[in-house]
Order: C-alpha cells, then structure tokens, then sequence
C-alpha cells in the first residue's frame, strides 16, 4: 500500500492503496465514483472509459500509480458539478440514444474527447473513434446521430 | 375471432379481492382501507400495504410503482405513461418508483376463473415452485415480475389503462359532486378536472372526494378513452416520456454493482468450468495472503445438485474469495485458482465441434412430427427436390453489464440488491438460502410462502439482460456468501470471462429442409426437421445429469412433462417448438415439421428471442433456396410462399397445444354489470395477412424491385429478404450487402418493418428495432461459442466479439399498421405485442440471402464469418 493524490473532477483525494490497482477499482470502490463501469476488464468495450488530461483513456487498464500524474475527469465531472448538461448529453437524451444505459457513460466521454480533439467530425472519424466503445444494446444508429447533434450545438 | 369465452364477472370480482363494485381504483381505495382511516397514511406515506401500482401524494402529485425490471426497452416509463395517459396526469407531475420482489403483491390482474373448456392462457398450477397468487388466474404465467418473452406491454397495457382510467373517472365524480353537477358535464385534462360555467379543479383538490368514489369494472372499461384521446399513447398529443434518459447519460442511474451497502464486501468466485462438476480440493492460503482478502469460502456442499444438466439455474460448483474491495478480490482469485482441483465428471469431454455431427445425424433420420398435413412423402418423391441443412452455435448474451447481486444475511432473513429479470426467483432462491436449505425453488405453497417471508428482493436497473438475468444463479451465489458471513454484505461481482463462460447459452441447432417443387415452381411439399438443445434439459433432471437416483429422474420427467406440454428428454419443449417451427408461415399443401433428438452437455437457457433465432434462419434462408432453384424473385416467391393471408389452422395440423408465447388464440370476455360481454384479453392467433403485410412494406421501403434490377448489372452488390412472427409481434428485414473481390462483405442498409398491434410508445419501438438488429447481426456474422474438454472456449471480447459502430450499417425502421380488415376485427383496437426481441430473428436470414445474392456463397451457418470476410 502507497499513499496516492488522485485528481478527479477538480477534487483532490488521498487515497492509501496498492499502486497496480486498476484506476477504475479506486474510482468505483474508494472514491465511491460509480459512473464508471467494468465491461469487460480488458481495455475492449470502452464502458469504463475517462479523460486522463482530455483525453480518453481506459480507467480498467490505467493503474492508480500512472493516473495520479493526470488530472482525471469522470462522467460526474463532465456536466460542471452537475450543472450545464455537456453538449453530449444533451444531445443523448434528445435523442433518445440510451436503452439500458449501462455503456452509455463510456460511450459519452468516449465521444466527448472526440469532439474536444475534432469538433465537426464525419460518419467515417466518429466510427474510428467510437470503434473501442461496445454496445450490447445496439444504440450505434443514435451514437452517431447523436455526436453529429452535439457538435452543431457546441458550435452554435 | 369468433369464438369467444365467458368469464362470470362473479367470480371475476370475488378473485380480484376487492369486492363487487370497486375492482380498478377500488383496489387501492378499499373500502376496508378506508375504514381503517388509512387514506392519509395513503396519500402521505409511501409504501402503504395493497397498493399495488400508484399512489397520490397530498399535493396530487402522482407516484407510480414499476414493477417490471426495466433492462433497456423503456417499459418502465412506457407502462407508466399508459397509466398516466388514462388517468389525465401531467407527466411533470409523475414520479416512478422501483418495486421490490413480491410476486404476490404484483399478481393483481385479470381474469380469474373461467369454464373448465377453456384453455386458459395461464394456469398456475402447473408452475409448481411458484407461488399462486390470491387470483386463481392471471396474466404473465412464470410470476408477475419475471420479466421476459417481450410480453411487459401485452399483458399490463390493458391492467395499466383501467387503473388510470378508473382514477380519472373518480377525480371526476368527486369535482362533479363539489360542484352539484352531472358528471357528464365533466372532463379531464392534465391534472385538472374542468366542468360547467368556467369551473375546474386541479385533482389535488379532489383527493378526499375522490378516495370515496368506487367506480366499477363496468363503468371504467366503459370511460377508456378511444385512440384519438390519447396523450402519450402512440404519440398521441405529446411524447412518450423517457424517465431514466437523464440519469443514464449523467452516470447516476442505479446498476448492480452501484448499490450503496455500507460495509460490503466484494467477492469473486473461482468456478468449475463444467456443468455439474464438484469441487474436490482447494487451498486457501495463498489467496489469504492477498492483502484486502477476508475469507476464502466453497460454494457447495459435495454432492449438491438440482435439475438437469446445467443444475436448473442454480450455479456451478465454486470457490469464492472475499474482500475488501474488487481488486483485492479479483487478485485473491488468481492466487487461488492453481490450487484448485476439480471432478469435471460427465460432461468434461464434450466437444461442441464434434457435438455438431452429432446433432446433423439426428437430423439426418426422422424425428417427432410435432405438425403434419397431407403425405410429404408422396409428394417429395413427385417434385424437383431442393434439400439444406443449417447449422447455429451455442451463443452468449453477453449484456454489458456482468452479473452482479449484493446480499445481507441478518436476523434470519436475507435482503437482496441485484439486477435480475426474475426479482420472483430471485426472492425464493434467497429466501431458500436464508432459511438454510438449499439453494433450489422450493416446492409446494407453505415452503414457498416461508421463503418469500425471508428475503427482500431490491431491483436495481438491469445493464442490459437478453435473457441471462432471468436466471438467479449470482444471486443465490450471493446468498449462500451472505448466509455464511452474517451481518456482512456481500457483492459478487462477475468479470467478462465469468459471463462468456458461465452464461446460459443459447441452443445448438441444427435445421434439415427437404422440399419438392412442383412444375410452376412452388412447393408442393416441405418436410423440416429441428434438432436442438432444449433448455428444458437445463431445468429437469435427465438421463444425462449426473449422480440422480431413479426415483429422481422419473420425478423430473413426471414434472417436466406437466410444464407448458414440456415434452421429454432429448427432446425441445412446447415453448421452444412454438417459436418459429410448430408456427412455420408458409401455405404449402404437404407438411410434415419434426423435433430430432439433441442431448445436452452443457447449460443451456436462452437469449433475446430463443428459439426462433435457428428456426428463422433455417426456413427464412430455405425460402430463398427454393426461390433460386425456382427461378424467381426472392420477394415475389416469398410473398407467395406466405399466400394471401390467413389465421394458421395449426389445431387441424395435428399441433397438439400451441404455446403462443402464453397468450390467448382467441378473446376471452367478461359481462359487465349490464350483462354485456365485454374483452378483457384479446386473442393473438398466427396472422399471416400481417406477416404478408411486413414483407410488403418493407420491399416497399427498400426499394426492391428497382434495385434487384439495378444490382443484376452490378457485381457484388445484392439485397435479401425475411419475415418472422414472433412474440405476437410481425417482422420483415431487408438487407442490401456488399461483398468485394476479396470476399470481404459490407452491410450497407437494413431495413426492417414492424407490425406489433398498437406502438404504444413509438419512439422506443423504433429503438428496439434497430438494437434488435444490431443484435441479430452481431450473432449472424461474429458469433460463436465453442466448448472443448466440456469448458467454453472463449473468454471475452476479443475471442467473442460483439458488432462495433463502424461495423454496423445504415437502419431503415418502419412502423407497419395491421392491415384494415384486421384492425376491423379486432374492433378498431389492435393490441400491443412483443418488441424486445422479434426485430432479431429475421436479420441473420435476410442478410445471408442478401450475400448470396451478391454472387457469395449460400451460408448455412452462423456465423458468416466462416464464409466470408467480416471487416
């Protein structure tokens, strides 16, 4: 066990833990950050997916002991503290994408580091980005959709 | 739909338990409640006893309980809309609440008794490790909240509508007798009663008088609104509310795993790769060396085992490790796992390779005739013969959220937290556990009553089922953690690997057409032989189930047999036979459809839309087989395959029972108090007009006809076409498909054609369709699983891959109306169907005919991948 500074959404904990342990675990089971979620443990379907500096990363891969040298960004930090709603979630629940929701957290910081790096993606960059990210339910149709919506929103 | 069958309305009352004149709104303003002086513990607290579905808060605010699990479909918001809808409620002002697992409490709907001549949709007693509820009859069969056959809105739309509508009539009476006026001349609207002279009440006003009001069956069938009234309902003048949307997209929605138990433990658990296998030894040690490690715990007693191959739904064999937290449990397992050793016994040598000869043996010999019509024999000798056999694997449903339950084991009674399809088997498993028996459904009313007094069962969301989270298997694994660490509250926490390996799978098949073609080229006769493993033989104890004694195994056979015309062992059951074989579509003179033998070796249940995935693909890709070898048009033979359009004659067919997904053929009807018969189920028999109708349609949207003629001058390009019923629901796909020089294959388009009765809720309808396809095209050409040494294989995404985004092709949905002389005989009002799983049979057909059509092979097996190149 280590003691650790972890940044997440702004806020910075302390946490004593063992160093390889995955980032997901310490967000879900020490800092009590449940929006994240285990899908598959292997960096394959993209349901634990943050931002590590802006950057969309796999919180089941990324050890806590490489994650405190970012600033961490989970799906409760990406709406501002609940506030605003972020263009991508906005433009989820227009339009309907979430069936039974479980990836959809993922599947938002997924596209929202996206929109960050290109703010007018086409069919084809959203695929190539959005590829890692699973969907049992099969809401891809919306996804897409819905990451055209957010970026003529962002822009407006 | 002329026959029709009376219920004394009696009788109907008595077994709602609420007395004659007060069945809807009654049921939760009694007059006993009343009496009691409950009415402000009604409106003020919550949960109050007998209140099965809604509730008013002081302010008139509205709090609906939802009692179904809600795994994606959108039927928690869309049940409670309808409920809304009727009642004139304004959305704004409603407010869902999840219901715990209480069979019992959730059982109150109709009808009850009806003549012994009829056969009934549900009976009861044939289910015995169920609990009955007080009604004799009701209408979702296996326990109120077993959530699953896409039946939510078939079986609650109507229940959902009389209780808003009986609301809104005694908001109106009670406006009506404040302000000395005929209720007539009042009407509701979103919240407000408005009557004569400007007047009008918000309902909040109107609690008290309205709490008074006991209108009857008669009165509140009779205030239904008519279509055109609708609010929500089918878009009417708003749209259908999502309720969970906001929470799902901010990562606040509620899962499994995301329960708040203070002070729980996680534990994973090390299990037996074989169904039926026993532990034999462990060591401890080195997993409690892992720091965070509390307990190294077996899971079974030896010798342990209950139903057929698979352990009915009890789970397999194991060694759990629990911890402080999932990390140090996770690494506790691996420090465990070499130390372990187990007795793979009977089923450690299956091959699902060398299984699949096996299984096209079977197929290759007659087998049960579970139809027949003419002699096939005579005129397969006649024709030109067309002849194929299909092949699908075992498959996983692999919902994105592993199986997860947390449970607390305190005070002689076990409180549960888990995502489940089946809160009513969940609740007696636990509650089995906690009384110290085993972890099997009780048998019999007092040992089930006893369980369902020991355990709580939470409902948390479910991150997607498809049919695996119908089974407790987790969850009694919780329980039986829990039951050995009182006090403590144990999560089990399922990885990926534990999912793909220890799901139960969808069954192996094989399908054998033989046709002959007459001179004009259509069939004249068509002989289809099914082989696959039953999940029946998961459930009941069987010749291939290890350690059972005789007395056992002719007890399970005794018990199987009395299930749902469950058939015997190696044998499908009646549910499985009627999705999509005893039910096959086409008018052809000579039929002889047949159930081949198929043991079982592993555990086998079932996924989004069961057996009609292999028996939609066998005769949907036989169709096109025939159409080809005729000469003609895909769609055009189809078309006529299907004929004109009728209700199929499977009782003359020699079908001896027809489980149709468990709902009437025919309308059952009540009198109302005037003696006028009135419906309260309708009947749901095998239409093919509206199968006809979907197909049309969807060449319609497709634009079939021009393209099959654009496509002929193109190489690599071609479109296929196939239809399905099933759930009650009709289903036609399209799909347009590329295949390239290298044999790589892309979709380009699906588009898919739904006729399920009325939409209640449009938009998610839609959504199912296009996740239906999505789901049926990720089996179709990725999925497999294998089993080798009696151990599956694959482990988890990488090896059983699921389709991605730039994989999946443009959608095309459409809403299909059933066609006018249907909607006349149903009276103007076509009931709601099934639409979780019917979009997903009818794809992997469509799109492998589309691949030949292209100038690919014809595929006769899942999945394509094998065939073609999947990029």
């Amino acid at each position: 066990m280590s003691l650790f500074q972890l940044n997440v959404n702004g806020k910075v904990y302390a946490v004593d833990i063992d160093g390889n342990m995955p980032l997901l675990w310490a967000l879900r089971d020490i800092l009590g950050l449940k929006g994240t979620k285990l899908g598959c443990g292997v960096s394959q379907c993209g349901a634990c997916t943050v931002h590590l500096d802006g950057v969309a990363a796999r919180s089941c891969s990324v050890d806590v002991g490489v994650a405190c040298l970012s600033k961490i960004t989970t799906i409760e930090g990406l709406s501002y503290d609940g506030g605003e709603l972020h263009p991508c979630q906005k433009a989820w629940v227009d339009l309907g994408v979430p069936q039974c929701g479980f990836c959809q957290p993922g599947q938002i910081m997924t596209a929202a580091a996206l929109l960050k790096a290109n703010p007018h993606p086409n069919d084809e960059q959203i695929d190539a980005a959005m590829r890692g990210n699973i969907c049992r339910c099969g809401t891809y149709p919306r996804i897409r959709a819905a990451i055209h919506k957010a970026a003529g929103d962002a822009t407006s | 739909m002329s026959a029709k069958v009376k219920v004394s309305r009696r009788s109907f009352l008595q077994a709602a338990g609420v007395g004659t004149g007060a069945v809807v709104f009654g049921s939760y303003l009694t007059p006993a409640l009343q009496a009691q002086g409950l009415i402000s513990n009604l409106i003020n607290g919550f949960p109050v006893t007998g209140v099965p579905v809604v509730a008013l808060k002081v302010n008139g605010d509205v709090v609906i309980i939802t009692h179904r699990s809600e795994m994606g479909q959108g039927t928690r918001s869309s049940l409670a809309a309808v409920l809304a809808d009727e009642m004139e409620a304004d959305w704004k002002r409603v407010t869902l609440k999840q219901a715990d697992a209480d069979a019992e409490k959730y059982a109150v709907t109709f009808p009850s008794e009806v003549p012994a001549t009829v056969i009934l949709p549900y009976p009861y007693e044939t289910i015995p490790s169920i609990r009955k509820p007080k009604l004799q009859y009701t209408i979702v069969p296996e326990g109120s909240q077993f959530t699953d056959s896409s039946r939510s809105m078939t079986a609650y739309y109507q229940v959902m509508r009389l209780y808003g509508a009986g609301i809104r009539l005694a908001m109106i009476r009670s406006a009506a007798k404040k302000w000395g006026v005929d209720p007539k001349e009042c009407r509701a609207e979103k919240h407000r009663v408005y009557g004569p002279g400007g007047r009008s009440s918000d309902y909040r006003w109107l609690l008290l008088g309205a709490g008074k009001e006991t209108p009857t069956y008669g009165e509140i069938n009779a205030a239904l609104k008519k279509p055109e009234e609708f609010r929500y309902i089918g878009n009417g003048k708003e749209p259908m509310p999502f309720y969970d949307a906001l929470d799902m997209v901010r990562g606040k929605t509620v899962y499994g795993a995301d329960v708040d138990v203070p002070g729980v433990l996680t534990a994973m658990i090390e299990r037996c790769p074989v169904a039926n296998g026993t532990l034999l030894y462990w060591d401890p040690k080195p997993a409690l060396a892992v720091p965070g490690v509390r307990a190294v715990l077996p899971m079974f007693p030896p010798g342990f085992h209950a139903g057929g191959v698979g352990q009915a739904f009890m789970p397999h064999a194991g060694v759990a490790v629990v911890a402080t937290n999932t990390w140090a449990a996770w690494q506790g397992r691996r420090a465990l796992r070499p130390t372990i050793q187990w007795d793979k016994g009977l089923h450690g040598t299956y091959d699902s390779q060398k299984y699949r000869q096996e299984l096209e043996t079977s197929t290759a010999k007659p087998g049960k005739s579970v139809r027949s019509k003419g002699n096939v024999d005579a005129a397969l000798a006649a024709g030109t013969p067309v002849e194929a056999t299909y092949y699908i694997p075992h498959l996983a449903q692999s919902p994105m959220e592993p199986p997860v339950a947390t449970a607390l084991f305190k005070d002689g009674r076990m409180e549960v937290w888990a995502a489940t399809q089946s809160p009513d088997y969940a609740q007696q498993v636990a509650g089995q556990v906690a009384l110290g028996n085993l972890p099997t459904l009780p048998i019999g009313d007092e040992n089930v009553e006893k369980a369902r007094q020991a355990a709580t069962v939470h409902m948390t969301m479910v991150g997607g089922g498809f049919g695996r989270k119908s089974k407790p298997d987790y969850i009694a694994e919780a329980a039986m953690l829990a039951r050995q660490m009182p006090g403590v509250p144990i999560r089990v926490q399922w990885t990926r690997e534990d999912d793909v390996k220890f799901s139960y799978y969808n069954a192996v098949s094989s399908q054998h057409y033989e046709a002959a073609l007459g001179p004009d080229g259509r069939p004249t006769a068509l002989l289809q032989r099914s082989a696959f493993t039953s999940f029946f033989a998961t459930l009941f104890p069987n010749s291939d189930t290890p350690g059972l004694s005789p007395a056992e195994l002719a007890g399970g056979a005794q018990l199987r047999a009395s299930l749902a015309d469950g058939g015997i062992y190696p044998y499908g059951s009646g549910i499985e036979r009627a999705q999509g074989l005893e039910d096959m579509p086409f008018d052809i003179p000579n039929i002889r459809i047949e159930n081949c033998e198929a043991r079982n070796h592993i555990r086998v249940g079932w996924m989004r839309s069961v057996a009609n995935i292999y028996h939609a693909f066998g005769i949907c890709s036989f169709a096109d087989e025939m159409a080809h070898a005729a000469g003609r048009d895909s769609k055009d033979y189809l078309l006529e395959l299907i004929g004109s359009g009728r209700i199929l004659p499977l009782q003359d067919e020699q079908v001896a029972q027809y489980r149709n997904n468990e709902l009437p053929l025919k309308i059952i009807e009540v009198p109302d108090e005037g003696g006028k018969m009135t419906q309260i189920v309708p009947g749901y028999p095998p239409d093919t007009r509206r199968l006809r109708a979907v197909a049309e349609r969807a060449a319609q949207i497709s634009g079939w006809d021009e393209k099959v003629k654009q496509y002929k001058n193109m190489k690599g390009r071609g479109l296929g076409i196939a239809v399905h019923r099933s759930f009650l629901s009709y289903v036609a796909i399209v799909a347009d498909v590329s295949l390239n020089d290298r044999n790589e294959v892309t979709i380009n388009d699906i588009y898919g054609v739904i006729d399920c009765g009325l939409a209640v809720n449009r938009d998610r309808v839609m959504a199912q369709m296009e996740g239906g396809i999505v789901y049926g095209l990720s089996y179709a050409l990725l999925g497999e699983i294998t089993v080798k040494d009696g151990a599956v294989v694959q482990n988890n995404f990488d090896d059983y891959p699921i389709l991605r985004i730039y994989q999946t092709p443009k959608i095309h949905t459409y809403i299909q109306e059933p066609p006018a002389e249907v909607v006349k005989e149903y009276g103007g009002n076509v009931p709601p169907t099934g639409v979780g799983e019917p979009p997903t049979p009818a794809v992997a057909p469509a799109v492998a005919n589309a691949i030949f059509a292209a100038g690919g092979p014809r595929i006769r097996e899942i999945p394509f991948n094998k065939k073609v190149m999947v990029l």
